[in-house]
């Protein structure tokens, strides 16, 4: 056991590393872009604005001259402190109250989501992957690989003009309904769940396919290994052979894929966000590029950053439980 | 396994159904539905003074309001805030009259002191001075409750454009406040029809009417719904589901896509805004400065099919003075009769290729003297696809006079920053605008913002500049002759057409649509009282005072 604290250890050592390049290069890269957040946003008033606000805007932003080593040094000095700066793009808003506006909507939809499409994904791969040959397991692959194959934005508007607009099962978007209000009651709560069916739905839809793909083909090989033939020959029964002895194998690299992807969540999901004027960082994330509000895009990409490293590190604890041999 | 799948969709869908019946309802409905902002979340913020753009519709046009409204519409300054104003003998001196028995929302009486105030405010903070206007003033002061006085340290009349458009803040609030530039004013208070947040979240907020407003018995409208919305395509949905009443919105194949699916009801009005879409001509480069050649390029346009491909037949072909719409009035009469390089005529075109000494070579390609092909970049911004149609339109175009061009596109941030330096040879972009053509050709021909090539150059991205024109650019704000200035913007318009320093491509359009089910009396081609879109502030007082319930 006190392999697997070292192992932790130094994992996490190699996490923090990590972190810190992350938030180096968040820093520079988006410096590299051309043109500044003063002129930009002065651009998109497209000649409403005379010219003499530029100076004006540069002022609001306090825009400085300051060598871009200062920059940096003072913008790590900030994030270890926990400040993340005021926005441009939702001047003067700051930047972490901006982020945490979305941060659970992100969480809550593409969180669900994930976790329904990694369960649901993996059920069907172990079911199928048990039953190959089955009637299942040639309808199934081909069918959720057809679905997944459209481009996501189609299916999801054609998704949302069927159901949202042309049937009226779903709402048109939004998170919750113009005539309840947010707090912890059943309306809202319903609300919230009927206005996130449609776009979690369509976001399971097109991943599902490859958590059930990625499974059925690890359990199929892991079937083929000597300690299932034993286990049979022991005479187990053959559920607990499909989820303790075959699964419980098949299951680490989707594992491994579980993690990255919850780390990603983070990151939003831009079209869906789009499609169903769903709230969340992906929005942010885009409007931040688009403005060049570099305060905001560093808020936004240490959480993701973060978020990435951190479920990293859970997935090498999970491992460490479902592998015993990592433990040695 | 799979039973306990059904059972649970069965749950879902049996709650979801439920709460989908509780959502329908018919009727009247009291608040007016609006979309002006792409978002997806919203920030309280309702500075009306804040430069940076982050501010919530209606602050500066709804909650509070300015002292003169341009009607570009109408094409004429309504007085609103103020009654009057006047300029002294010789244009250094400006004196308005406010309007007595306006009302601060809180009930505090408005008076000339809060616009002095108002304009004090930006001479402190230097920020909050978008229009500049503290280069040209010396001192503001209220001469007693009902007249306020700008001194100018110099002759400029145009001035009184950033003045009379001013959104007036309180002054016995504002005082108080320590950073003008980041107060958020979550709770304002204004003399605008529309004052009081009933709601504020992040997908939805509610702006209901201020009882006390000094034009009695208006708005009609009890309140302003605005829930998110991240595009254009949400928009249309919403619009023909009939959950959304207002909207300003650039929809393709809006008959087919809105007007059809309940002609009763669903409007739309994209009149001309009097601006103009231009053809940057970047005249530092080696070919396009040539003046007979950016001609030359202008009659090779096909702006008819333009229109038609690029815009869905919106608008219409621009004129060779850049003014069009209701910006018509400004039109020189002879201007015609001495340039016509709008006019769509391949062979002109050709000819002066040719006279100019760029043949076609056996390919059918023209050259430059020293036997290199001419080839020609079309700047546009990524996703902009009315504009690329556009570009791409007047690419086949040129390569049918023999000359190589083709369309590049670009992310708004590259794009904008290329424009600034003079690192393009063509492009489609706006102009400046304003109340007369005045802005637009100082934008087009000032020595006042032409930068050398590599330098951030925020207007004026084609690098042209006329001695002639600053004389008279100088002489319009001395004056504030009517005669006078139509004179001067005839001599303006001659220069113009002469230099063709870019090339007017199309007229510009403002987008809107209302559905008119819950309410009526929305200005229309008909009824053109104002604009109808939402992207004009200041004008958009004239519709949310003027619509009303069924």
């Amino acid at each position: 056991m006190n392999q697997s604290i070292l192992f932790l250890l130094r994992r996490l050592g190699f996490y923090l590393m990590a972190a810190f390049a992350a938030l180096t290069l968040n820093f520079f890269i988006p410096r590299l872009m051309p043109g500044d957040p003063a002129t930009i946003i002065f651009a998109r008033f497209r000649g409403k604005l005379k010219p003499e606000a530029i100076d004006a805007l540069r002022e609001t932003f306090g825009l400085n001259d300051a060598s871009l080593i200062d920059q940096y040094f003072s913008y790590l000095k900030s994030i270890l402190s926990g400040d993340l700066g005021i926005s441009i793009a939702y001047f003067p808003q700051e930047v972490s109250s901006v982020i945490s506006g979305a941060l659970m909507w992100t969480i809550f939809l593409a969180g669900t989501s994930l976790i329904i499409s990694f369960f649901i994904g993996t059920l069907l791969g172990t079911i199928i992957g048990w039953n190959r040959n089955s009637k299942l397991d040639s309808l199934l692959p081909p069918a959720l690989a057809f679905i997944g194959a459209f481009p996501y934005f189609w299916l999801a508007m054609l998704m949302l003009y069927l159901f949202g607009f042309k049937f009226d099962f779903f709402p048109l978007g939004h998170a919750y309904s113009a005539d309840v209000s947010p707090g912890f009651n059943l309306a809202f709560i319903l609300s919230v769940i009927h206005h996130a069916f449609l776009p979690a739905l369509t976001m399971v839809l097109v991943s599902l396919g490859g958590w059930m793909l990625s499974m059925r083909n690890t359990l199929i090989s892991t079937l083929g290994a000597d300690y299932i033939t034993f286990a049979h020959a022991k005479g187990l029964s053959k559920r607990r052979i499909m989820i303790k002895y075959a699964a419980r194998n098949a299951i680490l690299p989707n594992l491994t894929g579980f993690g990255m992807a919850l780390g990603f969540v983070l990151s939003g999901a831009l079209l869906t966000e789009i499609i169903f004027s769903y709230p969340g960082q992906g929005y942010l994330l885009l409007q931040s590029v688009k403005s060049q509000d570099f305060p905001l895009m560093q808020g936004l990409f240490m959480t993701i950053t973060l978020a990435v490293l951190l479920a990293n590190w859970l997935v090498d604890i999970a491992i460490l439980l479902f592998d015993p041999r990592t433990r040695k | 396994m799979s039973l306990y799948l059904k059972l649970i969709i069965i749950l879902i869908a049996g709650l979801i159904f439920q709460n989908c019946e509780s959502e329908k309802k018919v009727g009247k409905r009291d608040g007016l539905i609006v979309y002006q902002e792409a978002q997806i979340s919203w920030a309280r913020n309702f500075n009306p003074l804040s430069p940076a753009g982050s501010t919530r519709w209606p602050t500066k046009c709804g909650i509070h309001e300015p002292l003169f409204i341009y009607n570009s519409m109408t094409a004429n300054w309504v007085p609103w805030l103020a009654v009057n104003y006047k300029w002294n003998s010789d244009n250094t001196v400006l004196e308005m009259q406010t309007r007595k028995n306006v009302f601060w929302s809180d009930g505090k009486p408005f008076s000339a002191k809060d616009v002095a105030f108002t304009t004090q405010i930006k001479k402190k903070f230097k920020a909050l001075d978008t229009r500049n206007s503290w280069e040209y003033l010396d001192k503001v002061t209220a001469i007693n409750d009902s007249v306020v006085q700008y001194k100018f340290n110099r002759v400029n009349v145009p001035g009184f454009d950033a003045l009379a458009t001013q959104a007036i803040v309180p002054k016995h609030i504002w005082e108080k406040v320590e950073d003008p530039v980041k107060f958020l004013n979550p709770d304002p208070v204004g003399t605008g029809p529309f004052t009081e947040i009933l709601r504020f979240d992040n997908q939805i907020w509610e702006l209901g009417k201020n009882k006390n407003y000094w034009q009695k018995g208006k708005p009609h409208v009890e309140k302003l719904v605005f829930p998110t919305f991240p595009s254009n395509e949400q928009v249309t949905l919403a619009l023909n589901s009939g959950k959304l009443d207002w909207a300003g919105a650039f929809i393709p194949a809006v008959e087919r896509v809105f007007v059809e699916k309940n002609p009763e009801h669903h409007k739309y009005w994209f009149p001309l805004t009097g601006h103009t879409t231009f053809l940057y001509t970047n005249t530092k480069d080696k070919l396009l400065n040539n003046v007979e050649i950016r001609k030359a390029i202008s009659y090779a346009i096909d702006r008819e099919l333009v229109v038609k491909v690029g815009m869905y037949d919106y608008t219409e072909p621009a004129s060779v003075t850049g003014v069009s719409g209701p910006m018509s009035v400004w039109h020189s009469p002879e201007i015609e009769k001495i340039e016509d390089w709008t006019k769509y005529s391949r062979e002109k075109a050709s000819k002066i290729f040719e006279k100019q000494g760029f043949k076609l070579n056996k390919k059918g390609y023209r050259l430059y003297p020293d036997g290199t092909p001419i080839e020609l970049e079309i700047i546009i911004v990524s996703g902009w696809s009315d504009w690329i149609r556009s570009a791409q339109v007047v690419s086949q175009n040129l390569n049918k006079i023999g000359v190589k061009t083709k369309v590049k596109t670009y992310d708004f941030g590259a794009w904008i920053s290329r424009m600034q330096k003079g690192d393009f040879q063509l492009s489609i972009g706006w102009t400046e605008k304003g109340s007369t053509p005045y802005n637009l050709y100082k934008g087009m021909m000032s020595p006042d913002y032409l930068k050398p090539l590599g330098e951030v150059a925020d207007v004026n991205w084609h690098r042209f500049s006329s001695d002639k024109a600053d004389i008279l650019l100088k002489k319009y704000e001395q004056t504030s002759d009517e005669k006078e200035i139509e004179r001067i913007i005839y001599e303006l318009q001659k220069i113009f057409v002469e230099n063709a320093p870019s090339i007017p491509l199309f007229a510009e359009a403002s987008w809107a649509e209302c559905n008119t089910t819950y309410f009526t009396n929305f200005p229309s081609a008909e009824n053109p009282y104002g604009t109808l879109s939402p992207n004009y502030e200041h004008e958009n007082l004239f519709l949310m005072l003027n619509v009303r319930p069924r």
